[in-house]
């Protein structure tokens, strides 16, 4: 009951006529963020962030988090018509998006696409709903003990689930925390590596980090692969009229997978460091070994289609759960959301669901919402966007780098910052380059100081014994999760390598 | 490339280890875990982890460098132009210069278009950021 009245509680938020307009500004932002290979939310997040200063919170939080699951969505687009994917988590939609379309299937494979991310994506805030409340319950318990493991828990799936070298991984993270114990130390006073600068006493600024890393390397990268050569040349054109709606033996062949695909996403994406590329190929796999035809994947299967995309919609949606009642992001674009809460004086963690109401269920009530408008502009505003697919790199990512660079100028006027933002840049395009991870990075940057904190606490409790983090029932938990995580990315790493 | 990218982080890390130990102190003054406590476990992990990295990097790397890397370095060099310019020539004349020059190099062959796009598009920036969000633009050199 509680459940319901929180529940409409955040609807009155989020049906205001304002806060109506920043979701669907939103969602619209989050498609067009998704189809831009190259430039992912979380660029477009830090670049916005400053956006919202002076907007209400409710609004604010409710458009950025649309920005973020939108471009689920609209990471499709370029998977099926190119065999580009606008998102890492796309990645596995073109498996079968790209053959479906080379088929004369990309009308029903565009308006399934939809489909299964509304599925998913809704699945995933009806389980919000339902589990993030009795989750809050149980971290309400949490202590400094059980908040350090979960940072490392985070970093240590993110860092052996995302594919690469785990010890580029490792180097990733630890130079986000190293960056993250600039400025004044919060126990002592004390400034750490500021060499006597003013700007570097209240910390190295999160924002021109996440734009440089995932704005400017993203584009640089883009450059070095020859992104900007290619043209739109590949694009599959699609037929309007006929041939555009699935038919019915496409929703009876795919509705195990839509279910299948929504569960584990969800799952994956409630655990720290995993996210919605993990499920989306965790997705994929298990709908080949589940078919009756597996053969056929790869060359046009639509569960193959269907599953992955009701996964990261799905893991989108469960990401909530830990940033909400932990107040712990499991992917860059998470973080870059964090920070957003911290800047309006908010304080995601266990008390947040019962102290500021409105805002919690104001935000999970929007993501009904605009899952809703998400499936309405994919399936009748396609042609609009798939124009947008046909823009040339070569004059997108210079707009791009424009909007970057005057975005981080425009939150303090600030040069340094400006240059902060390029040299971010740079770092992020040799780190893409030799195989590093920036989410890592960027991950660890906002959890350092949380990390810190917290294992000085526990140690300041036990008196300097590491036991304390093997006496608490929950340390056990989180332990025994953090194992069997690791242990299944280790052998889907392996698996991987053999295949 | 990638040992000379990991002989760099090598090296800061060196400098931040060296930082944590010389400069801050591993317990504070009333006896608990100080400010150097974390940095030291960072950077000691951070040197240890980087060093065998690019010991193994060495013994194994035969890289060819790729064709593309001009336009990287060019596209890279022209966003520093326009970091270097934004001041003093002001945002919307460094915006106008920097897709002007950018697209010049790499949509050839269509200067009508690159001209058009160089203009239009810096325009409706800086009304996006200047007159609806009331951000702090430079002003620079033109009147405005």
């Amino acid at each position: 009951m509680d459940i319901f009245a929180n529940l409409l509680l955040g609807l009155s938020v989020a049906v205001s006529p304002v806060n109506l307009a920043y979701l669907f500004a939103g969602v619209v932002i989050g498609m067009v963020v998704g189809i831009i290979p190259g430039f992912g939310p979380s660029a477009a997040l830090a670049i916005l962030l400053p956006v919202t200063f002076g907007m209400d919170p409710n609004g604010a939080v409710i458009m950025l988090a649309a920005i973020y699951y939108g471009s689920q969505y609209g990471g499709t687009i370029t998977s099926i018509l190119l065999n580009t994917p606008g998102e890492s988590s796309s990645v596995a939609s073109t498996f079968d998006g790209y053959p479906l379309a080379q088929q004369g299937r990309a009308g029903p494979a565009l308006v399934m696409q939809a489909v299964a991310s509304f599925v998913g994506g809704t699945l995933g805030v009806i389980l919000i709903t339902l589990l993030a409340p009795a989750f809050s319950q149980v971290t309400r318990s949490f202590g400094p003990p059980e908040f350090f493991l979960l940072v490392v828990m985070g970093l240590s799936t993110l860092i052996v689930m995302v594919g690469g070298n785990w010890r580029y991984g490792l180097i990733s993270a630890l130079v986000g925390f190293a960056l993250g114990t600039v400025g004044v130390d919060l126990e002592t006073g004390q400034t750490r590596f500021t060499f006597r600068s003013a700007e570097l006493i209240g910390g190295i600024d999160f924002i021109p980090i996440a734009i440089g890393l995932f704005g400017l390397g993203e584009l640089y990268y883009a450059f070095y692969t020859g992104m900007h050569l290619s043209g739109s040349g590949g694009i599959v054109q699609y037929q309007k009229e006929k041939r555009f709606w699935p038919q019915l033996a496409d929703f009876a062949e795919t509705r195990f997978a839509l279910l299948r695909g929504s569960v584990l996403g969800f799952v994956i994406g409630v655990i720290p460091g995993a996210g919605a590329t993990i499920a989306s190929l965790m997705s994929y796999s298990l709908e080949k070994s589940a078919s009756r035809t597996p053969e056929k994947f790869g060359k046009g299967a639509m569960a193959g289609l269907v599953g992955p995309e009701a996964a990261n919609n799905a893991a989108s949606s469960g990401a909530m759960v830990p940033l909400l009642t932990l107040g712990i992001p499991g992917s860059a674009a998470t973080a870059v959301l964090l920070a957003a809460f911290v800047l309006w004086g908010l304080t995601p963690g266990p008390l947040l669901m019962a102290q500021k109401p409105e805002f919690a269920w104001g935000l999970i009530a929007s993501m009904y919402l605009g899952n809703m408008a998400l499936l309405a502009l994919n399936v009748f505003a396609i042609p609009l966007f798939v124009q947008m697919v046909k823009l040339p790199y070569r004059i997108l990512a210079p707009a791009v780098i424009l909007v970057c660079t005057v975005g981080t100028y425009s939150v303090n006027a600030s040069p340094i910052e400006t240059w902060l933002m390029f040299a971010a840049g740079l770092a992020g395009f040799f780190m893409k380059l030799h195989g590093f991870s920036p989410a890592a990075l960027v991950l660890a940057l906002v959890l350092g100081p949380l990390a810190e904190q917290s294992l000085r606490q526990s140690l300041t409790i036990s008196r300097g014994s590491l036991s304390i983090f093997l006496e608490r029932p929950t340390c056990l938990w989180i332990l025994g999760i953090t194992a069997v995580v690791l242990t299944l990315g280790i052998l889907m790493r392996r698996s991987g390598r053999g295949r | 490339m990638r040992a000379g990218f990991l002989a760099a982080i090598l090296l800061v890390a060196g400098g931040y280890t060296w930082l944590a130990f010389a400069e801050l102190d591993y317990l504070s003054s009333a006896g608990r875990l100080g400010p150097g406590f974390f940095p030291r476990i960072i950077g000691v992990a951070l040197v240890v982890l980087c060093a065998h990295s690019l010991y193994a990097e060495v013994r194994t790397s035969r890289e060819a460098l790729s064709e593309t890397w001009r336009t990287t370095v060019v596209v890279a060099a022209f966003s520093a132009a326009f970091i270097v310019a934004l001041e003093p020539l002001g945002a919307l004349l460094s915006m106008i210069l920097f897709l002007g020059a950018t697209l010049t190099y790499l949509n050839r062959g269509r200067p009508l278009q690159n001209a058009a796009l160089a203009l239009l598009l810096p325009i409706g920036v800086y009304l996006l950021f200047k007159v609806w969000l009331n951000a702090a633009l430079p002003r620079g050199i033109l009147p405005l």
